[in-house]
């Protein structure tokens, strides 16, 4: 697996190469990617491939992977453009509740608890 | 990151994947192959011959998944930059 797509994504060069994603400025990213990969493979493989009669994949379970391949990082895509597009609205409600309920006299956090048996 | 620590995190990452994807690899074939029956201890010589194709073909899969998954994002490129600028650093 590491040399088909680890090899096509890390970069040996010094940083002199262009790349989509800079791997080593974003691990966290390669880590995400590669756990894609694995899912995605083994999504395919229960669907694609229905019986184990034989040992090599044959042309039905051929197109029918390279369309789930497809089909997976393109919604995978779509759902991150989505995503990207309807969460900073959703954090800044969150935000502007969180603050609007801070603001209520009697309910801040940070009010002093009164002991009326004193110390 | 300096080149050492990222040839470093590369294989940290390279095991756990390889770990992560065998596990998956296990659990696919183990539900394909062996029927929940359990009368006996012993693999069949079906179950067994299965599992043998079943490994084969799960390896087979994984490297085309990885030459598919580099082709389709390549062309994804552009649509891809604009999410990752919107969403801005990681």
């Amino acid at each position: 697996m590491s040399k088909a797509v680890l090899g096509k994504v890390l970069p040996n060069d010094g940083g002199t190469t262009e790349r989509r994603v800079r791997w080593d400025r974003n691990p966290g990213q390669l880590r995400d990617f590669l756990l894609v990969y694995n899912r995605m493979t083994e999504l395919c493989f229960q669907r694609c491939v229905p019986s184990l009669h034989h040992r090599a994949l044959d042309a039905e379970e051929e197109a029918c992977l390279h369309s789930c391949a497809g089909k997976l990082i393109h919604s995978n895509h779509r759902l991150m453009a989505a995503y990207v597009q309807l969460m900073p609205a959703l954090v800044q409600r969150r935000i502007a509740d969180y603050e609007a309920s801070s603001a209520v006299p009697g309910v801040t956090a940070e009010q002093p608890r009164v002991s009326s048996s004193g110390s | 990151m300096d080149p050492l620590s990222v040839q470093q995190l590369a294989t940290e990452l390279e095991v756990e994947m390889m770990a992560d994807m065998y596990n998956r690899m296990t659990t696919a074939c183990h539900r394909k192959c062996v029927p929940p029956h359990y009368r006996e201890a012993e693999l069949s010589k079906g179950e067994s011959v299965c599992l043998d194709r079943c490994v084969s073909k799960y390896l087979d899969i994984q490297e085309r998944m990885g030459k598919m998954l580099t082709e389709f994002s390549m062309q994804d490129e552009e649509p891809m930059k604009r999410v990752q600028q919107s969403s801005g650093p990681a």
